[in-house]
């Protein structure tokens, strides 16, 4: 299976809901991205998961910096991602801090199959988090949160219209 | 063992602190300036004798630049406003204390002040606080309050180590109960291993029991030289040691190769052997321990990560009597942020003095000459904080 024509597809509802998909109660807080990780989440709204890698010494890293923390080089290169991980860490939310999320839900940290220290972020979509477990395989599918009415506001973030959240891989 | 680098340099004068409440009604200029002028008094000395002032707040307090001319402090030589949350709570007076060592400043009022309930709910904004931009990685997927950031390492944890919801419940128990011989506590009516497993959820695996109380106060503490410190009017507590560290955290992941990417260790892992070198003095020495207990679980990773117990035995430790008043490690004899109230941090260093000076009445631990006292061991924002406090003779 190719990857990333996977990772374009939108995944079905099984039950789950999207937390804060598109038509959710409010407007879901945007990546507050900065310069350095600006073209990151642009990537996102294309559909695509892309890893940064030194030009030097390919250590991967996450998120995006300028310089490479293992040799200090400044140069470095997009790479399509694997787009899958395991799950390092979860929290099931039982009340309401946001009224785009609707309780419950579940966050997931991810360890990213791309290389070691390597942590991404995103909801659970497509299973309930009953019997997760660290070190359950994950992938990622790309949530469309639509445009951001307020375009900017405190998160800034307004032109992205899509994140990333993780679906349980068998 | 003699102490290095800033131990002994310097001490705790005065600590004052205004009623701990769910709305305070006033400005948190009014808290500030309430809490500093009762340290003063508790040390001796006045408004005219401050040379130095500091604080850290996360855009929800008053600044140096406000509270001090509020007092008629308007020349200090020394001033910090530092951003940051509970992970630099100890940090702001390690930095009083290297001003002072330093000769920059002789008397530096430190205080926190917030309306965390009333005004400033930590996490009830929607959005990240100004400078935590790696909270951009989170917040789109509804990631926003600390009970959630600490959930996840705490989930970690339980299923690394086994340590179960009752080893949680077990300090929320102990604390409540600390609490009752507290005067200043929020919360003082026992509750049982029952009534926390009966709490309702807020992000697993936390309960509403496994979280401190939003609260509306202040405190102060009064730093100056160990020298001066003994010609005024209450006990002086010298500060054997002030550490700090960097690190991971869950708003910012670790940089490729480098060290803290296991949830299951905090950056106090890192703090600790330098706290202790800088004290001359390891965990056994310690008599008395204010742990920072924004959730319950951080009180189990700080057992383990100071080196009271193993890596994994934090849960069946902090169960366990030895953490009682007449245990062989108190913790949080004030009942902490669960059940006195939450003043960030500077509350458990303001417990420590009062447990030095032999002040703290019925929750008093015996003979109690070294206390450690800790800010948020990491894991949001990023970096701790610590203090190791011994009585001064
Ligand atoms: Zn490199």
């Amino acid at each position: 299976m190719n990857a990333t024509q996977s990772l374009r597809q939108d995944v079905p509802e099984q039950g789950g809901r999207r937390p804060g998909g598109h038509g959710a109660a409010a407007p879901r807080p945007r990546p507050g991205a900065d310069r350095d990780s600006a073209y990151w989440w642009e990537a996102v709204g294309e559909g695509r998961f892309l890893v940064q890698y030194c030009a030097d010494c390919r250590t991967p890293r996450f998120p995006a910096r300028e310089v490479c923390a293992v040799c200090l080089s400044l140069e470095w290169e997009w790479r399509e991602g694997t787009g899958t991980g395991t799950v390092d860490g979860w929290t099931v939310t039982r009340r309401t801090f946001h009224p785009a999320f609707e309780a419950p839900y579940t966050v997931l940290r991810v360890a990213l199959d791309d290389g070691p220290a390597l942590y991404c972020w995103g909801c659970l979509v497509g299973a309930d988090p009953d019997g997760l477990r660290r070190g359950r395989p994950v992938e990622a599918v790309f949530t469309d949160v639509g445009p951001d009415p307020a375009d900017g506001g405190p998160t800034g973030g307004g032109a992205f219209t899509r994140v990333v959240d993780w679906r349980l891989r068998e | 063992m003699a102490g290095t680098g800033l131990s002994g340099a310097a001490a705790l004068a005065g600590v004052g602190a205004t009623p701990l409440s769910r709305d305070s009604g006033v400005s948190t200029t009014a808290l500030a300036c309430r809490a500093i002028l009762a340290a003063l008094d508790d040390a001796g000395l006045g408004v005219g004798d401050v040379d130095g002032i500091a604080t850290h707040r996360v855009g929800d307090s008053s600044p140096p630049w406000v509270v001090g001319p509020a007092l008629g402090i308007t020349d200090p030589a020394w001033h910090l406003d530092q951003f940051g949350g509970g992970g630099v709570s100890h940090a702001v007076i390690g930095q009083a204390a290297l001003a002072v060592a330093a000769g920059v400043a002789d008397v530096v009022v430190c205080y926190r002040a917030i309306n965390a309930r009333s005004e400033f709910r930590m996490g009830g904004q929607g959005r990240a606080p100004a400078g935590a931009f790696d909270l951009q990685y989170q917040a789109p997927y509804g990631l926003l309050a600390p009970v959630q950031h600490y959930a996840v390492p705490a989930r970690a944890h339980m299923q690394a180590y086994g340590t179960t919801h009752e080893h949680l419940g077990a300090i929320a128990v102990r604390q409540r109960a600390h609490a009752a011989a507290n005067p200043r506590a929020l919360k003082r009516d026992p509750i049982t291993l029952d009534d926390y497993l009966a709490s309702p959820w807020i992000s697993e695996p936390f309960r509403l029991l496994d979280c401190c109380l939003e609260t509306d106060g202040a405190c102060a503490l009064v730093a100056t030289s160990a020298e001066r410190a003994r010609d005024l009017r209450r006990p002086p507590v010298d500060i054997a040691a002030a550490a700090w560290a960097g690190g991971h955290s869950t708003y910012s992941p670790p940089a490729p190769g480098g060290l803290g990417d296991d949830l299951t260790t905090s950056s106090a892992a890192r703090l600790a052997p330098r706290l202790y070198a800088m004290a001359g003095l390891g965990p056994d020495d310690v008599d008395v321990a204010e742990l920072y207990d924004c959730f319950t679980w951080t009180v189990v990773v700080q057992l383990e990560d100071y080196g009271f117990c193993r890596k994994g035995e934090g849960g069946p430790f902090a169960a366990s009597e030895a953490l009682g008043i007449g245990g062989e490690l108190p913790v949080n004899t004030h009942g902490g942020f669960l059940s006195e109230g939450y003043v960030h941090g500077i509350n458990h260093v303001a417990e420590a003095v009062g447990q030095l000076r032999g002040d703290a009445g019925p929750r008093q631990v015996d003979g109690a000459e070294v206390a450690l006292s800790t800010g948020q061991p990491g894991h949001i924002l990023a970096g701790t904080s610590a203090l190791l406090l011994t009585a001064g003779r």
